[in-house]
């Protein structure tokens, strides 16, 4: 084989170590055995990709990766859960869709994911930290040879600092495993030559304080007032030419937002304004005012059937509060008042109820009153009406009118 | 790199004919008193043939799971498992006989007993009873689940099933005998469209076979998880078969410590795939509360006999394997590897009866009209051990194992197989 010991005439650095070349992946797992066999320790491989089996021929250990992934894995895992109970059911107690406040199935996909997040990151920075990586320079880079480290070279280096180390018989025993070269290798003689160059050292500080620059601004900006007007990244965002209601816009000819009705059509919602008893309670007087009216609007006609709807809507929406029979001691006043607490719930048989007009009760149900609230968006207007019917069917019980059976 | 020597030890010999000596005699012996032992229930062999639905269900999801072992191998151009492929191959193409077998439990549909489907039964309610709100959605289901249809159904899923496995086996032992290589290539191409075959068919009989059970309820991902189960099961099951193969004196050559490593690494990876497709569907049904949906999960939880159970398949079936195979000793070191796959294996039997089980109890109206499963007082619906499930399960797997023994003839590896080589010499670094 045509072996070259090359020893490079002007040394002047402190030795590092000697470098041999093979021409395959096979020969250099095989050099690396008969190293490793030689009882040597402090050396390494460097081939453009992956080599099977070079970690059993160097003799390395099995990585404790899978260990410390496992650990931190795992505190992925509790973390995101204890996160989870601590923001919903602790901290903050948040009633979502009436699910318990802490519960395994709806917490499972979070701690899952945090799970994968801690394993991810811990995968990718423990391999750079136990690989000793990012690792800028190396005294091999000096070499030529070197280069081909990344192509086609496959290259063992033992270092000067090996026990064993001794520059005539190592290199002799990488010729002998099959080394094309073998090639020593020395530190820079000049210690200043050997520091990482200025100019590196003040790109990387500067782009570290020009890093900050944005948070410092944020800092200050919170803890300082000012007077001028907000800064606007994307102005065309921020003022976009749109129509509100009931405001200029000068896009239009007439310099309004609102187009007016279009004849000879209705408006969404206009058409109710044609029977007003049945969508607000309200009777016209003939002379432009208006008030409740006292009987039922044309649409509803009183049934038996009518009536029972009243009373099971009654049951499910007023009974809570104003009870089953309207005396106004429903669940909610009563257990208030049990726990010390008092809130006025109106009884609907009172007399003062009974002179209510139809319209008025409607009212009610439909916007609210006092501390009550509106239950237009609950309950259809059918059944608003039914409501009102059994509410006057619960005060003839109370103040029965003469022809009433007891 | 490894070279095969062909000897007889990758010979099946007399291996098949002994699993099928053995397999029918124990099997016929324990079917035979099963059926006794499910006649003294007194439930029209009812109990007996849910028994026998969730045996039937076991053997024909490990062959399932083969099947796909096989497709997915030609498919990928894996080259480890290449010293597995045959013995895939060889429980794979056993489906023809598995779909015989099949039919001690489906046959009986059309002998007059009506109590395994309660979609096959509700048609013999009161006809006023049948038009029942209760039962809206099984009558837009009806002509789909009939018995007629079903059949044909069936009938198709196992002719599909079948002429796959039997397609793959025999290709690749005809390679055995010519050496061709454009087998493997003919294979890798055709593997892909079946596999799409086969995803469908598994699909459609995961819906027909087991969650049809309770026809008013449906998941459209209840078949996922059943194939995720069959996977697991499977590679559990491929193992302990490589293992008892060896321990003839067969393959001692060439499957070694790094092919279990890695039947090992399957058998973990599908658990965890099982698992995730069976709490997906979970969350989602116990987040919207709405009452037909959680209806299959309430009558397997809270309240009932059956919750229990649910507790021993989340640890059988996952929690526990997951964390035993968790590592990479404990799948180098064998006999801890096959006690985990043992683990795995009656734990996918376990999920298959969690699935089916539940079920068997149909509820009654106080006029004692029958509505179904699923439905009435948790009560009515108690579990108690009946024998014949256990003789069933012992009966049908062996039966199944001497479907596979008439398969094991010729040679135990793809002889002239052109990854063959790479697989004997398989390291995981």
């Amino acid at each position: 084989m045509d072996t070259e010991t090359e020893t490079t005439p002007n040394v002047e650095g402190e030795l590092y170590g000697v470098l041999a070349e093979f021409d395959s992946p096979g020969s250099l797992v095989k050099a690396a055995r008969q190293v490793r066999d030689a009882g040597y320790t402090e050396f390494d491989c460097y081939s453009p990709f992956p080599v099977h089996g070079i970690d059993e021929a160097m003799g390395i250990k099995r990585t404790i990766l899978p260990v410390i992934v496992f650990t931190l894995g795992s505190l992925g895992t509790f973390g995101g859960a204890y996160l989870e109970w601590w923001m919903n059911a602790y901290n903050w107690p948040w009633n979502v869709s009436g699910k318990p406040l802490w519960s395994i199935p709806a917490n499972v996909p979070i701690a899952y994911e945090t799970t994968i997040l801690a394993s991810v990151l811990t995968t990718f920075f423990a391999m750079w930290m136990l690989n000793k990586l990012p690792q800028v320079w190396h005294p091999f880079f000096k070499l030529d040879r070197f280069t081909k480290a990344t192509d086609d070279g496959f290259f063992l280096g033992i270092e000067a600092g090996d026990k064993k180390f001794d520059q005539r018989v190592t290199a002799e025993l990488l010729e002998k495993a099959g080394a094309t070269a073998v090639e020593s290798c020395h530190y820079e003689p000049d210690p200043d030559r050997r520091k990482m160059p200025r100019w590196i050292w003040a790109f990387i500080i500067a782009t570290t304080v020009m890093a900050m620059i944005p948070f410092a601004l944020i800092a200050k900006a919170r803890a300082s007032k000012s007077g001028l007007p907000h800064y606007h990244i994307f102005p065309d965002m921020d003022f976009q030419p749109k129509a509100k209601s009931d405001s200029a816009f000068d896009e239009f000819q007439d310099g309004r937002a609102n187009r007016g009705e279009i004849p000879g059509t209705v408006a969404r919602g206009y058409l109710k304004e044609d029977d007003p008893a049945f969508w607000w309670g309200l009777g016209d007087n003939g002379d432009g005012t208006k008030s409740w009216i006292t009987g039922l609007p044309d649409r509803v006609v009183p049934t038996p059937a009518l009536l029972a709807c009243g009373q099971e809507r009654f049951h499910i929406y007023c009974g809570p509060c104003h009870g089953d029979d309207g005396q106004g001691d429903g669940t909610v006043p009563t257990h208030l008042q049990q726990i010390g607490k008092a809130w006025a719930v109106a009884n609907l048989t009172d007399p003062s109820k009974v002179t209510l007009p139809n319209g008025q009760i409607f009212n009610t149900i439909s916007n609210g009153r006092n501390t009550m609230r509106g239950y237009a968006s609950q309950i259809p207007v059918e059944d608003r009406w039914a409501i009102v019917l059994y509410v006057r069917a619960l005060q003839r019980t109370q103040h029965p009118g003469p022809g009433d059976k007891p | 790199m490894k070279t095969l020597t062909v000897d007889e030890k990758i010979k099946a010999d007399s291996l098949g004919r002994s699993m099928v000596k053995y397999g029918l005699a124990v099997g016929a012996v324990v079917l035979i008193l099963s059926i006794v032992l499910g006649g003294t229930e007194h439930d029209h062999f009812q109990r007996f043939q849910y028994g026998a639905l969730t045996a039937w269900m076991f053997v024909f999801t490990l062959c399932l799971g083969s099947l796909f072992i096989v497709m997915i191998h030609h498919l990928v151009r894996a080259k480890w498992d290449t010293v597995l492929l045959r013995v895939a191959e060889n429980v794979a193409s056993a489906f023809p006989l598995v779909a015989a077998l099949g039919l001690i439990v489906f046959a009986p549909m059309f002998l007059g007993n009506h109590h395994l489907y309660f979609w096959d039964s509700w048609h013999q309610l009161p006809k006023d009873l049948q038009h029942d709100e209760a039962f809206k959605i099984l009558q837009k289901k009806g002509t789909w689940l009939s018995s007629s249809a079903f059949i044909l159904r069936y009938a198709l899923y196992m002719a599909i099933y079948s002429g796959m496995s039997l397609y793959f086996s025999r290709q690749s032992r005809k390679e055995d005998e010519t050496g061709d290589k454009k087998i493997a290539e003919r294979l890798r191409v055709v593997a892909g469209p079946m596999v799409l075959l086969y995803a469908l068919t598994t699909v459609m009989a995961g819906f027909d076979l087991t969650m049809s059970l309770s026809p008013e309820w449906y998941s459209s991902i209840y078949s996922v998880n059943l194939f995720g189960g069959a996977m697991c099961g499977t590679w559990a099951f491929l193992t302990l078969l490589t293992r008892a193969i060896q321990r003839t004196g067969k393959l001692t050559n060439v499957v070694t410590r790094e092919h279990y490593h890695d039947t090992g690494k399957w058998v973990f990876s599908w658990n965890f795939f099982w698992a995730y497709t069976a709490f997906s569907p979970l969350l989602l049904i116990w987040y919207s509360n709405i009452p037909e949906e959680v209806v299959w999960y309430r009558y397997r939880w809270a309240g009932t006999d059956w919750q229990a159970l649910t507790y021993v398949v989340i640890f059988a079936v996952w929690i526990f394997p997951y964390v035993a195979l968790l590592s990479r000793w404990t799948k180098r070191i064998l006999p801890l590897l096959m006690a985990v796959c043992f683990e795995q294996l009656l734990a996918h039997y376990i999920d298959l009866y969690w699935n089916v089980m539940p079920n068997v109890n149909w509820g009654h109206r106080e006029d004692g009209l029958t509505t179904g499963p699923l439905t009435g007082p948790f009560t009515q619906h108690a579990w108690h051990f009946a024998a014949s499930d256990l003789l069933s399960l012992i009966a049908f797997f062996a039966l199944f194992l001497a479907a596979v023994g008439t398969r094991m003839k010729g040679n135990l590896v793809p002889i002239k197989n052109r990854t063959l080589n790479a697989s004997m010499a398989f390291e995981n670094y």
